[in-house]
C-alpha cells in the first residue's frame, strides 16, 4: 500500500516511563503513519496502555522524544493531544451519564449561536453523526439509561465525529457485540482511507487481522517487535506476546454429560427483554449463548442470577427455584458472574480476600460471627486453585490485573459449589494468558458435573468451548447449533437476522415461544 | 465442584500474622498516621505552653466533653461506611434526651426510662432505614427530614422548656456514670471504651460488619453476591438511632436535665470526627478506631483553645480549617495512591459505588 514510505505521523523514540516499583515502558521506539491501522498488543501490564497514554498526553515519559509530523514536540496534557488531533477512545467510559446522547457527542464543542447553545443544530448534527455511524439510538436519550455497549458506541461516535489525525482505540471493543464491533471496524477502515492513523490496542486476534496492517508487540515494557500483518501468523504473534509458544488456547476437552441439571420453561423477564424461553442444560455441558446486544442474552444471565424479576419456571437438579432475588438463586444452586466486572462484581476499595469471600458469608460464619481463620484458609486455597497472581490476599483488589480480578470473581462463584454456573462475558477485558486459564477453569467445573451457561459476545470463544450454542434474537432463542453444526458464519447469521442462512424452518428450539 | 470439606489439611499460616484478614486495615493505619502525628504535635505544644493541659483532671474534662460526640460518631461511622449519612443523629439524640428526662420526671424507674430512650432512638433510626432501604428515598432527604422533625419534636414535647431531673432519685445512676470513677478511671471512659470495642468488634468480626463495607464499596456487587442489602441498611440506621439513644444518657447525665436545644455544632463535629478518622464518605472504607482518634483530636484542639483563653468565637474557624486540611491531605494521598496503582498495574481505576 506504500504506507511504509510515508513520513510517520507520530514517532516515539526511546520512551521510558517508570512508576513506583515498575518500569512500564523501557526504551520503546514506535511510529505510526497516516492512513495506517496499527495494532498495539501485548498482555495486560505489558505497557501498551502506557505507550498510548504517552502519545495522547495523559502520561509524561521520563525519557524519550515524541515527534509529531516530523517535529519534536511534547504532549503533556490530553488537551494538547486533542489540539494536535490525537483522539482517544478508552475502555473506561468518559461520558456524562445525566446528559443526552447529543450533548455527549458534542461535549466541549456544542454548536452555539450568539453565545447560546443552538439546540436545534445540536440535535440535527447529532442525528447526522448517529446515522452516519449507523447507531440506532435517539439523540435525546439520556446516556445513563443506555446499556454499556450503547454507551461505548456513543463514546465512539464522539471520537469519530471529531477532526482526528490519530485515533487511539484502547480496548474499545471490549464491551461491544460482534455486530457493533464490525460496525466499528468499518468506521476504522473508512477513516483509514481518509488518511487518519488509527492505533488499536486489542487482545482480539480476529479484529486485529481484519483491519490492521502492522502490529507492535510489547512485553513487560519492552518492545518485542513490529510485525507486518497479515503475513505474521496468529500463533507467532501470540508467542511474541506471551514469550512462549501457546497451544490452541481453548483446549476443548470432551466431558461426559450427565442428567439434566437446569431446565427453563417459559422463563421471561418482567421487563419483557427476555421473552418466554425454554432451555435444558445437562451436567458437564457447556451451553454457549450468542446474540447481539439487546437480543436478550445478557438478560438471560440477569434472570438466572436473580438480579431482575422474572416469570416462568426454573428447575435446578430437579428442584424448582424461585428466582427474582440473588439470594434465592444462590441458595438454589445457581452461581452467576455478571458481565460488568467493575460495576456489578468487584468491591473496588477492598482486599483480594474480601472480594473472594463476599458470597461466602454464610459458609465462613457461625450465627453472624465471621470465622476469620476459616476465611483465610479458604481464600488462600482459592487463590492457589484459581491461579490468582497477587503478592498477598490483603492487597487491594484494584492492584490486580483485569485477568486476575476476573479469576477472583469466577473463583468465588465456582467455590459456592452450585449445580449451575451462569457466566456472562467471563473473559471481557482479560488478556490472552488469563483467558486460556479461565477456559481451563471453566472446563474443570464442567468435568466436576456443573452445568454451564456461557453467555458471550465473542463468537470464537463460544465456538471453541461450547457443546451447544443457542442464539438469541429479539429476546428469543432463534437458533441452536450442536458442536458438529457450529460454524461462525451460520451462528452470526442467526444473531444478526434472527433466521438461519438457508430458509429452512428454524429447529424445534423455538418451542418455548408462545 | 470440590467442596470445602475435603480440604482437610489447613495450610498453617504464619503465627505472627495479625488475626484479621487485614484487608485494608494495614493501609488504614497509614491513613491514621497523619492525624496521630498532628495530635501528638498539638498535645506537645499544649503540654509545654499550658501547665494545666497534661493533668488527669483535664483529661477527664476532655473525656466528659467528647463522649456524646464519640458515641454518635460510632453510629455515624457505620452509616458512612455504607456510603450513606445520617444527618438526624444529633437532633434525634436531643429528642431521646427529652423522652428520658420526661420519663424520670414522671417517676419512671431507671431501667424502663433508659429502655424507653434507647428504644425511641432505635425506632426512629429504623424508620430512617426503612424509608431509605425499602422506600428507595435518598438518605439525604430522609435524614434531613428527620433532623428537622426531631428538632421540632424536642421543642414541642415540653413547649421548649428544659426538663430538670437533678432531684429525681431514679436518675442518680446515670449521673454517677458521668461523674464517678473507679479509682482514677472515670466510669465514662470505661463506657466509651466498651462501646468502641463493641462497635469495632461488630465491624470486624461479624458478617453484618463485613456487609457494611461490601455495600459501601459496591452495592450491586453485594446484592448479587447474596447480601440482603435492605436488611443491612435498615439495621445500620437502627444502630445509628440506638447510638443517639446511648449518647442521650451521657448528655442528660452531664446536664442533669433534658434540654430541647442541642449544641448546634454537634452534628458537624460528629461528621468531622468521622471524616478526620479516615472513614470515606464515598463508602467502603473506614473504622471506629479512626473515628475515636478523630474525636480525641478535635476534643484536644477544643480543649487547648479553651485553656489558651482563645475566644470561643474562634473555635469554629480553627476546627473547620483543620477539618478541611485533614480531609484534603487524605484526598491528595488517596489520589496519588490510586493513580500510582492504575498506571503501575495497568489495572482498573477505582470507581465509586453505583448508587
Amino acid at each position: 500500500m506504500g504506507e511504509e514510505n510515508k513520513a510517520p505521523l507520530v514517532e516515539v523514540r526511546g520512551a521510558t516511563k517508570t512508576f513506583p516499583g515498575v518500569v512500564a515502558l523501557n526504551q520503546v521506539d514506535f511510529a505510526i503513519r497516516p492512513g495506517e491501522v496499527h495494532a498495539l498488543t501485548g498482555e495486560n501490564g505489558s505497557g501498551k496502555s502506557t505507550l498510548a497514554r504517552v502519545i495522547n498526553g495523559s502520561a509524561k515519559p521520563d525519557e524519550g522524544e515524541i515527534y509529531f509530523e516530523g517535529e519534536l514536540t511534547t504532549i503533556d496534557t490530553p488537551r494538547q493531544g486533542l489540539d494536535l488531533g490525537v483522539v482517544n477512545i478508552s475502555q473506561e467510559l468518559t461520558l456524562a451519564p445525566t446528559l443526552t446522547v447529543a450533548e455527549n457527542i458534542f461535549l466541549g464543542r456544542l454548536p452555539t449561536s450568539g453565545g447560546r447553545v443552538d439546540w436545534g443544530r445540536l440535535r440535527r448534527d447529532a442525528r447526522g453523526v448517529l446515522e452516519n455511524i449507523g447507531l440506532d439510538v435517539s439523540e435525546t436519550a439520556i446516556v445513563g439509561d443506555l446499556n454499556v455497549e450503547l454507551q461505548q458506541m456513543v463514546e465512539i461516535s464522539r471520537a469519530f465525529s471529531s477532526e482526528a489525525k490519530l485515533l487511539i482505540l484502547d480496548e474499545a471493543t471490549s464491551s461491544l457485540s460482534e455486530a457493533a464491533t464490525r460496525r466499528l471496524l468499518q468506521l476504522v477502515t473508512d477513516h483509514r482511507d481518509k488518511g487518519v492513523a488509527v492505533l488499536m490496542i486489542t487482545h482480539r486476534m480476529a479484529e486485529l487481522y481484519a483491519v490492521c496492517s502492522v502490529a507492535t508487540v510489547l512485553r513487560d515494557g519492552h518492545l518485542v517487535g513490529t510485525a507486518p500483518l497479515p503475513e505474521t501468523s496468529e500463533r507467532k504473534l501470540v508467542s511474541m506476546m506471551v514469550g512462549r509458544e501457546l497451544d490452541d488456547y481453548y483446549n476443548k476437552r470432551e466431558v461426559e454429560q450427565g442428567e439434566c441439571v437446569l431446565e427453563l420453561d417459559g422463563l421471561e423477564s418482567e421487563d419483557g427483554v427476555l421473552r418466554p424461553t425454554s432451555l435444558k442444560v445437562n451436567r458437564g455441558e457447556i451451553v454457549g449463548v450468542a446474540g447481539l446486544v439487546g437480543s436478550g442474552k445478557a438478560e438471560l444471565g440477569l434472570v438466572l442470577g436473580g438480579a431482575v424479576k422474572s416469570h416462568g419456571t426454573v428447575k435446578v437438579a430437579g428442584k424448582e427455584v424461585k428466582l427474582g432475588d440473588p439470594r434465592r438463586a444462590i441458595a438454589g444452586g445457581v452461581g452467576f458472574v455478571p458481565d460488568d466486572r467493575k460495576r456489578s462484581a468487584l468491591l473496588p476499595n477492598r482486599s483480594v480476600a474480601e472480594n473472594f469471600s463476599l458470597p461466602w458469608m454464610r459458609r465462613i460464619s457461625n450465627k453472624g460471627i465471621l470465622k476469620l481463620q476459616k476465611e483465610r484458609r479458604e481464600v488462600s486455597q482459592s487463590i492457589k486453585r484459581y491461579g490468582v497472581v497477587t503478592a498477598s490476599a490483603s492487597n487491594a483488589i484494584t492492584t490486580l490485573s483485569g485477568g486476575n480480578q476476573q479469576k477472583v470473581v469466577l473463583g468465588r462463584t465456582f467455590e459456592l459449589g452450585g449445580d449451575v454456573l451462569v457466566l456472562s462475558e467471563p473473559t471481557r477485558g482479560v488478556d490472552v494468558g488469563a483467558k486460556s486459564e479461565i477456559y481451563d477453569l471453566l472446563q474443570t467445573a464442567a468435568e466436576d458435573g456443573v452445568g454451564i451457561v456461557l453467555i458471550s459476545s465473542e463468537l470464537p470463544e463460544l465456538l471453541g468451548l461450547a457443546d451447544r450454542i443457542v442464539v438469541f434474537f429479539g429476546g428469543e432463542i432463534k437458533g441452536e447449533f450442536t458442536r458438529e453444526q457450529m460454524e461462525e458464519e451460520a451462528v452470526a447469521h442467526v444473531a444478526v437476522t434472527g433466521a438461519h442462512a438457508d430458509s429452512e424452518e428454524p429447529n424445534n428450539e423455538t418451542e418455548g415461544i408462545k | 465442584m470440590s467442596s470445602t470439606e475435603d480440604s482437610t489439611a489447613p495450610t498453617p499460616q504464619g503465627a505472627g500474622r495479625r488475626p484479621s484478614l487485614g484487608s485494608l486495615e494495614a493501609l488504614s493505619l497509614g491513613r491514621y498516621a497523619g492525624v496521630i502525628v498532628a495530635l501528638i504535635a498539638v498535645a506537645a505544644v499544649l503540654t509545654i505552653t499550658q501547665s494545666s493541659f497534661l493533668t488527669w483532671d483535664n483529661m477527664k474534662n476532655i473525656i466528659a466533653a467528647n463522649s456524646v460526640i464519640l458515641i454518635l460518631g460510632l453510629g455515624a461511622t457505620f452509616v458512612v461506611i455504607t456510603a450513606g449519612i445520617d444527618l438526624s443523629t444529633a437532633s434525634l439524640m436531643t429528642a431521646c434526651s427529652m423522652m428520658l428526662a420526661i420519663a424520670f420526671k414522671s417517676g419512671w424507674a431507671l431501667v424502663p426510662a433508659v429502655v424507653l430512650a434507647l428504644a425511641f432512638g432505635a425506632a426512629a433510626g429504623w424508620g430512617n432505614g426503612f424509608l431509605i432501604a425499602k422506600g428507595r428515598i435518598s438518605f439525604l432527604a430522609v435524614t434531613l427530614g428527620a433532623l428537622s422533625i426531631w428538632q421540632s419534636f424536642s421543642l414541642v414535647v415540653q413547649e421548649g422548656q428544659t426538663v430538670s431531673i437533678f432531684s429525681e432519685k431514679a436518675f442518680n445512676p446515670i449521673h454517677e456514670l458521668v461523674t464517678n470513677s473507679i479509682g482514677p478511671i472515670p466510669l465514662l471512659l470505661i463506657f466509651d471504651v466498651a462501646l468502641i470495642l463493641i462497635f469495632g468488634g461488630v465491624l470486624r468480626y461479624t458478617t453484618f460488619g463485613r456487609s457494611l463495607f461490601a455495600i459501601g464499596s459496591n452495592e450491586e456487587a453485594a446484592r448479587l453476591s447474596g447480601i440482603n442489602v435492605s436488611r443491612v441498611l435498615i439495621l445500620v440506621y437502627t444502630i445509628a438511632g440506638l447510638a443517639a439513644g446511648l449518647a442521650c444518657l451521657v448528655s442528660v447525665g452531664r446536664l442533669t436535665a433534658g434540654s430541647p436545644t442541642p449544641d448546634p455544632n454537634l452534628l458537624l463535629t460528629v461528621l468531622a470526627a468521622v471524616l478526620i478518622g479516615g472513614t470515606s464518605f464515598t463508602g467502603g472504607v473506614g473504622g471506629v478506631a479512626g473515628t475515636a482518634i478523630g474525636v480525641v483530636f478535635l476534643g484536644v484542639i477544643q480543649n487547648g483553645l479553651t485553656l489558651s483563653n482563645v475566644s470561643s468565637f474562634w473555635q469554629g474557624i480553627v476546627s473547620g480549617s483543620i477539618l478541611i486540611i485533614a480531609v484534603g491531605l487524605g484526598v491528595l494521598r488517596e489520589k496519588g495512591w490510586s493513580l500510582r496503582r492504575a498506571r503501575g498495574a495497568n489495572a482498573a481505576v477505582t470507581e465509586g459505588p453505583v448508587r
